[in-house]
């Protein structure tokens, strides 16, 4: 098992990813425009995209990249349909600040 | 024992098949009149009267037609005997005719049919005569069912159409509440007895398997004291209910709401007189069973005792009637629960003449005084209605006992019959309600027939409170019925002819062992029932007569002496105010069980709807469906539609598995 | 033909509601010929037996259908009540109620002839969806609607699994009928107890009951005979043919709890029944102790109690019927059910009056009547298997009716006529017609009870053969 790529620990990728991982959860937790939140989120997927890369290589073992793959294509699906969303909310709504979109609330 | 000859070996029990067709002829063709009186009432009218008449007079006729096949069977054999109708397996209903069905068959058709006749001038110009006599002739068909079925299911079917007959005549009048509230009265208690009888053939078929009267008094040795002490209990509920025995009487007094014939036919008669068949018939049973016939002579006669003792504080004059057909029950349940058989079931033969004499003779007054009940308003109607005078006078004289008529022989046999069996305190009661008798029915023939008419008196002056029995409030439709009286001689024939064994029937027991009443009898009771007629027994006839004579000088010399007659008015009134409560009020018996079983039921009731069901039974489930909404209202708290909640949610979630992970590892 | 006897109500149910317009007699008569075509079919098709394969992972199930003895009865009372019911609709909207009534009619003759466990929980559920609809539109208060198919769903759902525990145990549900297959073991008194209470929901017995008092006075008279008669009879059917032939040892078991659950429901019910003022609360009371009797005769097991329990399912059917569509024509004529304002029906309608009469005479019991030989059988055979307390609180439900059934007729018919109330005519000869079949039968069975007493005798196979797998065929 590899423990440095281009002479760089291991330890470092995985702290830039948390890092990364953290900001993003920051972000989606404490920012209320939509569009900032979803940005927030890729920040998260991108964190773990990273994770499993170091992680594919360190194992030496294909299946984290293609975890990454599925991440990507699923993030971009994900991005679209809440684009539609927030698109849906602005017309109805005339504003984007989530905490007042709370029609599904118990 | 002596019954093993008749009925141990079921072969015996042979059906006399030449006279079958004519039984049942004579038992269903009652049942035919009732449902062409029923259906075609409204084309019949008054001719729904005559059919039913000639009906109960067939049935008569065939009743005396079949005699020879009722007593012929001399060996023991219960007469005719054949499956009727195939129940379920096992179980088939059959008619039989013995002596002891044989006499009820013949009292029934006969006295029923004179009544039948009466009814047609007592009931003229009712707007429910047609259903009168469906009624009639349906009761007829019903106690036919009762004494000639041959297994306790037939009997028990007719003894709750005879209840259901009763209920229907009491509550004719049913726009009358007091009558509509008499008839449920006795429809209950006497539910309360076909449950008795129920259970004791629940009881029966549980030890036999069988419902015939012949295998279950077969086995009768095979029962043990346990179990022949509760059959015997339980059938003497179903006997008391139906024979007004105490404390299940009261509701034969409030069974005076119905028509007077009907009185007369049911309520003193026949059908009250059911428990004394049942016992009767059931004597195998009871001869086998010390503790039960103490137990039923003794009712017998507490019921003989307190019915005259009511008797003694009545105005209405068929409520005086009424306490006395209770009384002399009692007399008859006593004679034939010590053991004596034949005379308890000999004094229900008498008692069903003179009785029923003694209704009708009280329904001409009451016809003749457009309905007035209350002996007080009546006075002097000697002179007014002479036949009536004396056929209530015979009447009068026969349940008294005055040697040489009916009720004489019958009465002292039962009183003589329950010292033969050792129970000396019974006849010691038997003799002082001999005495009462005499009084109570003296007493209401001196207010009824001498001094002067009092009809025209404010009923307050005799210290009447309240005039219910009064006018036309006592009949259905008066107005129709003043307006064409029958011809006379419909309600005068019944009465003559009735005067006729009132007198005589007794001298059929003439002769003790030889009479002719001891040979018919024989091959029922055999010497199981010992018959001492009074002439052989001079002793038991001179105490009766003495006492008697002494309730009857007591009579005279309250109602009956030319100052008491004069001060009539002033006496009754005093009378009436100075009554005891407790004889006004028949001891609270009444009270008593409205408030144990009534009122309890009722409670209970109460409590079952309107806490029970809506509260516990009902609450339990209405908390289990509270408890899911309050828990669903918690969880949907957290559901706040914050979008950034669910975030913090969502990383405080993978937070704490990240935790467990890190502390307790990956495996 | 089977297939027919099912298909045949349903289709014509649903066409009716399918349809347009409001006559009455146009919908009276085809409710009638389609329940009367059901009575002949099912006298045709007695003794066919008609099977179509269903499942076959994870259990064995077939559409299977067949009638049984006891079903047979149920089906003839299902028909002549259905017809007698869809007789006596009198409403403004009467093709509603019709077609529903032909819906329950074809739902549960598809439950008295299943012959699959699975095809019988099917028809279970399928039954009540005609009764809520009917609860929903015409019921005095929708929240009975709900109490209703919220009880009885569950009873379902019950049903539903412990068919599917059964399956899976046993590998097939197509065992209705079959003589000889019982089960034991451990997942046994689960099973029983599944299908039990599913049962005594449906009956209704202590303390599952609440439900029915508020069902039975929010139906409009035609369906309350329907539902108070048959429906109510699915539960004792299920009893007998599942119960007492699948599981005769778990009702062994358990008989001392489903006695004491019958002898509550009869005593609980006839005093309830006491005083009510709602008339058709009566009579929902009174079944609740009626049937509480059945409950007893089954859990005894006793051959003539079972013998009186199909006979008294059969006359309760007839006699409830009878007194609800009575009572429909009470309330259609003095627009009000409540006892303490009835009385004096007696003078304005003498008809009824007599009509009325009978039905509450057959509803106490009375000697020569068809309830009175069930009560008789019943109790007989309660005293039989030893039970004499239980036996004691059966006769003194019988006092109690004799009490609540004078108070609630006597209170209609007798009396003085009620001034306040309206006049109407008397009973007309539809109206005679629709409750005559039904008291005749009461009759007819009360002398000659034999065939159907016959029928309550169901084989039943006294010991598996082993426990392991715990179901048993032999």
């Amino acid at each position: 098992m590899a423990t440095s790529f281009s002479g760089v620990p291991i330890f470092d990728y995985e702290a830039l990813a948390s890092v990364l991982f953290f900001i993003g959860l920051a972000g989606a937790i404490a920012r209320r425009n939509p569009l900032v939140m979803l940005m927030s989120i890729e920040l998260m997927f991108n964190a773990a995209n990273l994770a499993f890369i170091v992680f594919s290589r360190a194992w030496l073992n294909n299946a984290g990249q293609i975890f990454a793959f599925l991440v990507i294509t699923v993030a971009a699906a994900e991005a679209a349909i809440a684009l539609a969303i927030v698109v849906v909310v602005f017309r109805s709504a005339q504003q984007v600040d989530v905490d007042d979109v709370r029609v599904l609330h118990g | 024992m002596m019954f093993g000859c008749c009925m141990a070996n079921p072969e015996h029990i042979m059906g006399v098949v030449g006279s079958y067709p004519l039984l049942i002829a004579l038992w269903l063709l009652p049942l035919l009149g009732a449902v062409l009186c029923w259906a075609f009432g409204p084309q019949l009218q008054r001719a729904a009267g005559w059919l039913a008449t000639v009906i109960a007079f067939a049935a008569f006729a065939c009743t005396l037609a079949s005699w020879g096949a009722g007593t012929q069977s001399l060996n023991g054999a219960l007469g005719a005997d054949q499956p009727l109708v195939r129940w379920m397996p096992g179980f088939h209903l059959g008619l039989l005719l013995d002596p002891l069905s044989l006499l009820w068959a013949c009292i029934i058709t006969g006295v029923g049919a004179l009544i039948h006749l009466y009814s047609i001038g007592y009931m003229e110009g009712d707007s429910a005569f047609a259903r009168f006599f469906a009624y009639m002739n349906f009761f007829l068909f019903a106690m036919l069912t009762l004494v000639l079925s041959d297994n306790f299911v037939g009997l028990l079917i007719g003894w709750g159409l005879v209840g259901l007959a009763s209920y229907f005549l009491i509550g004719f009048w049913f726009h009358k509440p007091s009558a509509v509230a008499a008839a449920r009265k006795a429809f209950v208690i006497n539910v309360a007895g076909d449950v008795g009888i129920m259970f004791a053939i629940f009881l029966i078929v549980q030890k036999t398997g069988s419902i015939g009267f012949g295998n279950a008094f077969a086995a009768a040795d095979t029962y043990g004291p346990t179990l022949l002490l509760a059959i015997c209990i339980s059938l003497f509920i179903g006997a008391a209910a139906k024979s007004a025995q105490v404390p299940l009487h009261t509701w034969l007094p409030d069974a005076m709401e119905g028509p007077t014939p009907v009185s007369a036919l049911i309520h003193a008669a026949t059908m009250v007189t059911a428990g004394v068949y049942l016992i009767a018939r059931c004597a195998p049973l009871w001869s086998h069973d010390g503790n039960a016939q103490l137990l039923v002579g003794t009712i017998g006669g507490v019921t003989a005792l307190v019915g005259a003792v009511l008797g003694m504080v009545q105005w209405d004059i068929k409520r005086i009637l009424a306490y006395s057909t209770m009384s002399q029950i009692g007399y008859m349940i006593m004679g034939v629960g010590v053991g004596a058989y034949e005379a308890g079931v000999a004094h229900f033969f008498t008692h069903a003449f003179f009785k029923a004499q003694l209704f009708l003779g009280s329904g001409l007054i009451i016809h003749a005084l457009s309905n007035e009940q209350d002996v007080r308003r009546m006075g002097g109607l000697r002179k007014r209605l002479p036949f009536a005078f004396i056929a209530m006078l015979v009447g009068v004289l026969a349940i008294c006992g005055i040697p040489g008529l009916s009720g004489s022989f019958s009465k002292d046999a039962v009183i003589q019959g329950a010292l033969d069996h050792g129970h000396p305190w019974l006849y010691a009661v038997g003799i002082v309600t001999a005495g009462m008798t005499a009084y109570y029915m003296f007493r209401m023939l001196f207010v009824t027939f001498f001094g002067r008419y009092r009809g025209d008196v404010d009923p307050s002056e005799l210290g009447i409170r309240h005039p219910e029995f009064a006018g036309t409030a006592a009949h259905g439709d008066a107005d129709a019925h003043e307006s064409h009286h029958a011809p006379a001689w419909l309600m005068n024939v019944p009465v003559a002819v009735l005067i006729v064994p009132s007198i005589f029937a007794g001298w059929l027991l003439y002769g003790g062992a030889n009479s002719p009443w001891h040979r018919f009898f024989d091959p029922q009771f055999g010497a199981a029932s010992i018959l001492h007629v009074p002439v052989s027994e001079m002793v038991t006839t001179l105490v009766t007569l003495a006492c008697v004579a002494l309730g009857i000088l007591i009579a005279y010399l309250r109602y009956g002496t030319a100052t008491a007659r004069d001060n009539a008015v002033e006496r009754l009134r005093r009378e009436t105010v100075g009554m005891w409560p407790i004889l006004t009020n028949a001891f609270y018996i009444d009270v008593a069980l409205d408030a144990i079983f009534v009122k309890t039921s009722e409670a209970l009731g109460r409590l079952v709807s309107r806490v029970l069901d809506p509260h516990v039974v009902d609450g339990a489930v209405r908390e289990a469906a509270i408890t899911a909404q309050w828990s669903g209202a918690l969880v949907r708290s957290l559901q706040t539609g914050l979008v950034r909640a669910y975030a913090v949610f969502l990383a405080v979630g993978i937070a704490c598995f990240a935790a467990f992970y890190a502390f307790h590892g990956v495996h | 033909m089977l297939l027919a006897l099912v298909l045949l109500p349903i289709i014509a149910g649903s066409v009716i509601l399918l349809l347009r317009g409001e006559d009455r007699r146009l919908y009276r008569a085809i409710g009638v010929i389609v329940a009367l075509a059901t009575l002949f079919l099912a006298i045709e098709a007695r003794s066919e037996d008609w099977s179509a394969p269903w499942l076959r992972a994870p259990f064995v199930a077939n559409f299977h259908l067949g009638i049984g003895a006891l079903a047979f009865w149920l089906i003839v009372l299902l028909a002549l009540c259905t017809a007698c019911a869809v007789l006596a609709v009198d409403s403004a909207r009467p093709r509603a109620l019709v077609g529903q009534l032909l819906l329950l009619e074809g739902t549960m003759l598809g439950l008295f002839i299943s012959r699959d466990l699975l095809l019988f929980a099917l028809f279970y559920d399928l039954m009540l969806v005609p009764v809520f609809f009917v609860l929903l539109e015409r019921g005095e208060h929708p929240r009975d609607a709900w109490r209703y198919i919220i009880y009885n769903f569950a009873g379902g759902l019950l049903l539903l699994f412990a068919t599917a525990a059964f399956g899976v145990l046993h590998g097939t549900t197509d065992v209705i009928g079959a003589v000889g297959t019982t089960i034991s073991g451990a997942w046994a008194p689960w099973i029983f107890w599944g299908f039990a209470i599913a049962f005594l929901v449906k009956t209704p017995a202590f303390p599952l009951h609440t439900w029915m008092p508020n069902t039975y006075a929010s139906l409009p008279p035609p369906v309350a005979a329907v539902v108070g008669a048959v429906q109510s009879k699915a539960g004792l059917y299920g009893l007998f043919v599942i119960g007492l032939t699948l599981m005769p040892q778990e009702i062994a078991r358990y008989s001392t709890v489903l006695i004491v659950l019958g002898s509550i429901s009869v005593l609980y019910g006839a005093v309830a029944a006491l005083v009510q003022n709602d008339a058709k609360r009566v009579v929902a009371y009174s079944s609740l102790s009626h049937l509480g009797l059945i409950v007893i005769a089954i859990a005894t097991q006793q051959p003539l109690a079972l013998a009186g329990a199909a006979l008294y399912i059969v006359a309760h059917g007839l006699f409830t019927a009878a007194v609800f569509i009575g009572l429909g024509y009470v309330e259609e004529r003095e627009e009000t059910r409540s006892l303490a304002r009835l009385r004096g029906i007696g003078a304005k309608n003498p008809r009824l009056a007599g009509a009325l009469t009978i039905g509450g005479l057959a509803m106490l019991g009375l000697p020569g009547l068809a309830g009175f030989v069930g009560e008789l059988v019943i109790i007989t055979g309660i005293v039989q298997s030893g039970n004499i307390a239980v036996a004691v609180i059966a006769v003194i439900s019988v006092v109690l009716a004799a009490a609540y059934v004078l108070r609630l007729f006597q209170g209609i018919v007798n009396g003085p006529v009620a001034h306040d109330l309206p006049v109407r005519r008397d009973l007309t000869w539809r109206e005679g017609i629709a409750v005559a079949p039904l008291l005749l039968a009461l009759l007819y069975l009360g002398v000659n009870p034999h065939a159907v007493l016959a029928s309550g005798s169901v084989p039943i196979p006294r010991a598996p053969l082993s426990s392991s797998a715990g179901v048993t065929t032999p």
